[in-house]
């Protein structure tokens, strides 16, 4: 505990050195300065389709601001000419709205559609008593299902009574955004926190500090620690500042940051040069991103937004309570994440591997050797497949979201197709990269240990499900993907052998891997569309 | 081979080789359709004429009240299935059977002021759905009784088509596909140069013939060449996809001009910094405060953009030209500054 402690202490007094002389703390708070004053002056325009569109105003028709309009003053033979020129998209009149038939100039008037009905919501509230300029009243109630036999059911919740024109159907927009303030700043500190290592790599402190007696595992929590717990004190922050509930906020987004931060451990892990750091941190930065703020979006339609815990910030924004399983949901994978992230590396942080100049695909299969070779390859293997786990999941969400561009058609077989060939490429690759290092070579060994990924897998999917298995076992995508309400023998037997198919393809036929996991996963696409027809039935 | 373009060439060659440009690829490719992705989702989730498009006639909503009510004939106009019932009872039996999925009470003897009730399942899901298709309807209805009252409420007629993908395509897509490479130019640029600062190759790189100036230029040539196969790349793709896009010309000039801007502020932080740590993180910042500063003083190149492609009347070339005398001045700054970089 005091070594972890020392090393952080030392990151804190990096940090000062660093930022401490110069311009460059004058220049942040500038920088920082503009950003705020303008962020202020901006808070209510920033909308989609700024600027879009020129709308002419003639007669007694009012002003109004919103930044996707740009207004201009004229007499009415202008404006009938500038909208035949199509100079404007709209002409108001007074109280006429010309238009032309063209899809701008109707999509502008889709737009003005909703400013002008603002507008004049203002102008009666302020010209007429209160209960004459909103006349209806809507109490909204609910009702829940009823009990067998009873006739009528209790009604499920308080009415809510509003005005249709003042109150906008809910969605959660605003609060996913909200919510977004959070992640910003976690990746910001992260990506601090992956410079750290890069610094002390490319100025061979590293090396160094490997020697000194401490462990790979001190060392990284060590320069961990002062990150996050700043990223913890600004949710903290962010929570008090926005009225959220802090501890609430602080047990939502910690398994999130440590999330984050096992990504960005991954980055000086495997880059090469400062451009692979950028672009690797890119990548990372908006997968993670996508992965959190996508589902949250759908918060309160659909049982699946649970997977991002913005979502559980969305309904604490709302004070709608949630549970344990809900907040376990996409918790659990998240720290399982750490954890494997904080295992990978410990293993990895050798100077050998840090050092090393090679192509991406090498560096990785040296890295998932470095993380199994310590046990036996019967322990390692199912081993490896139960703690990626999250991972796949995750990047199947990932996925499911990449497709949902597609046709409908298209989408779901892109998606499990996707989902198979991650599903192989993590089942087989622990074996390949042993069998590369010459630690299995016999077929009856293959077939073992293409048994014993398959259970790992399965024992870890199950384990999964448990978690999820009241929030998306009615999705019926999901339901394919992870395969649900079958036997485990078939699952079981299927994995095995899209397994075993693809580790003696490569190892005895020597068929190059990505042809090998190609084939695999073409079969194990049609053994996952067999059964979701089956499950359609 | 002119040493200019031979540290241009070995830029071009390390990024080809190392294959991290096909990580910006597809980091954008992932942006672009994981926004259209979200967006489309967001329609058939949030936008109440797509909803009806998609499933407005399974929709059925029973109604228990005096007839000829204007709200049936609201509701029935925006296609939803209207079913009389003669009590809340007997709609809740067939609510309970799932033969109508909300109920609307309407009182008798309504004068200027309506109370009206609505139920709707205990389901978020559904009940969401259920309150954005029938708040239009509401709202008409609201407008009737307004003009009950004597208040007249204009504009009320208005149509025109949903503008939301119009929108997102012109304002968020296609600025964002063609200033993304901008940016990813301008850590490329930090990158390159400070990569030579930190591990001590620029005085090998300088001994031989060629400028601290040619040098900086070149690395910032390399970087714009690359931004500019990108935007080039999206923009066919835009085509090939259907989507229109007016005076193409001028908007890849200006995505060259905004990458040009952005490795050269780039390469003013690397060389006051000369570490990638700093330089990274006031360059970020830098984009963040130009971007909403632009904003503010109606310069953004975002706007110019979307402007330029759907063909408004009032933005041209010198619209463009503004971004090049920043450019110019921002290059010459740089050329000032330049040597500190060796110290």
């Amino acid at each position: 505990m005091n070594q972890i402690l020392h090393i952080a202490w030392r990151e804190i007094s990096r940090l000062q050195k660093r930022f401490g002389g110069g311009g460059s703390p004058l220049a942040v708070l500038l920088l920082l300065a503009a950003l705020g004053f303008s962020a202020y002056t901006l808070r209510d325009s920033v909308s989609l389709g700024n600027g879009l569109y020129r709308v002419g105003l003639s007669g007694a028709a009012e002003t109004f601001t919103d930044s996707r309009f740009t207004l201009v003053s004229l007499s009415p033979e202008q404006g009938a000419a500038l909208l035949e020129q199509k100079a404007i998209d709209v002409w108001i009149d007074g109280a006429q709205v010309h238009s032309r038939e063209d899809d701008r100039s109707q999509f502008a008037v889709k737009a003005l559609k909703q400013v002008l009905e603002k507008q004049e919501l203002l102008r009666i509230g302020s010209s007429y008593t209160y209960d004459s300029a909103f006349p209806l009243r809507v109490g909204i109630n609910y009702l829940s299902a009823p009990a067998t036999g009873a006739q009528a059911a209790p009604t499920a919740r308080p009415e809510e009574v509003i005005i249709p024109s003042l109150t906008p159907p809910p969605a959660p927009f605003t609060q996913v955004l909200v919510a977004l303030l959070y992640i910003m700043p976690i990746t910001f500190i992260s990506i601090f926190f992956t410079s750290s290592f890069m610094d002390e790599k490319v100025n061979r402190r590293l090396t160094i500090l490997l020697s000194a007696p401490v462990t790979p595992f001190q060392i990284i929590l060590g320069k961990m620690l002062p990150y996050a717990t700043f990223a913890l004190f600004t949710t903290a922050l962010i929570a008090w500042l926005t009225r959220g509930e802090v501890l609430l906020a602080l047990a939502i987004f910690a398994p999130t940051t440590l999330f984050i931060f096992a990504i960005y451990l991954m980055v000086p892990l495997f880059y090469r040069s400062f451009k692979d750091t950028t672009f690797i941190a890119m990548l990372v930065t908006t997968l993670t991103t996508a992965y959190l703020v996508f589902p949250a979006m759908f918060t309160n339609t659909n049982e699946l937004a649970y997977i991002s815990p913005l979502a559980l910030a969305v309904k604490m924004y709302r004070s709608e309570p949630f549970g344990w399983r809900e907040y376990l949901f996409p918790s659990v994978p998240m720290a399982a994440i750490f954890g494997f992230a904080m295992y990978a590396g410990t293993r990895l942080l050798n100077e050998e591997f840090l050092m090393g100049y090679k192509p991406l695909t090498r560096k990785l299969t040296d890295a998932i050797y470095l993380m199994m070779a310590h046990l036996q390859p019967y322990l390692s293997v199912p081993l490896w497949s139960l703690l990626t786990i999250p991972g796949i999941y995750m990047t199947q969400v990932v996925l499911l979201a990449f497709a949902t561009n597609l046709p409908l058609r298209v989408m779901l077989g892109a998606t499990l197709l996707g989902a198979a060939l991650v599903e192989e490429i993590i089942k087989s690759v622990g074996i390949v990269v042993l069998a590369r290092h010459d630690q299995v070579k016999s077929i009856r060994e293959l077939l073992a240990l293409a048994f014993l990924s398959a259970l790992g897998f399965l024992v870890g999917e199950k384990l999964l499900l448990l978690i999820s298995i009241n929030l998306v076992s009615q999705v019926r995508v999901s339901g394919a993907l992870f395969g649900a309400g079958l036997f485990l023998l078939i699952p079981l037997v299927a994995h095995f052998s899209f397994t075993s198919l693809v580790t003696i393809l490569h190892v005895r036929v020597k068929l190059p891997y990505p042809l090998a996991i190609a084939l695999g996963s073409v079969v194990h696409f049609f053994y996952n569309y067999y059964v979701m027809r089956g499950g359609l039935q | 081979m002119n040493p200019f373009l031979a540290v241009v060439k070995k830029e071009l060659w390390s990024v080809i080789r190392d294959r991290t440009i096909l990580i910006a690829v597809l980091i954008q490719l992932f942006i672009a359709s994981f926004s259209s992705g979200l967006l489309l989702g967001m329609l058939s989730l949030y936008d109440a004429d797509t909803i009806m498009e998609y499933s407005g006639m399974a929709i059925k909503i029973g109604l228990v009240g005096p007839a000829g009510n204007p709200l049936e004939t609201f509701m029935q106009q925006r296609k939803l299935q209207v079913i009389r019932f003669d009590s809340l009872n007997q709609a809740e039996a067939e609510f309970y059977k799932n033969t109508v999925n909300a109920i609307v009470v309407i009182p008798e003897n309504i004068q200027n002021t309506a109370e009206i009730k609505l139920y709707l399942p205990n389901s978020d899901a559904v009940s969401s759905l259920i309150r954005m298709v029938v708040q239009e309807p509401l709202k008409q209805y609201e407008n009737y009784l307004r003009a009950q009252n004597g208040i007249k409420v204009n504009y009320t007629d208005l149509k025109g088509k949903p503008s939301t993908s119009f929108e997102f395509i012109y304002s968020v897509l296609l600025p964002m596909l063609m200033f993304f490479p901008a940016f990813v130019a301008g850590s490329m640029t930090i990158d390159a140069l400070t990569e030579e600062a930190e591990s001590n190759t620029l005085q090998t790189l300088l001994s031989a013939p060629l400028t601290i100036n040619a040098m900086i230029g070149a690395k910032i040539v390399a970087a714009v060449i690359l931004s500019t196969l990108q935007c080039l790349t999206w923009l066919v793709l835009l085509w090939l996809n259907g989507i229109m896009v007016q005076r193409g010309g001028w908007i890849l000039l200006l995505s060259v001009l905004v990458a040009g801007i952005t490795s050269s502020a780039a390469a003013l932080a690397a060389v006051l910094l000369k570490d990638r740590e700093r330089s990274q993180f006031i360059y970020s910042l830098m984009l963040l405060a130009a971007a909403a500063l632009s904003t503010l003083l109606d310069l953004s190149p975002i706007k110019t953009i979307s402007r330029l492609a759907i063909g408004d009347a009032y933005t041209s070339g010198w619209n463009v030209a503004v971004f090049a005398v920043f450019l110019a001045g921002l290059y010459l700054l740089l050329t000032k500054m330049s040597r500190r970089l060796l110290r």
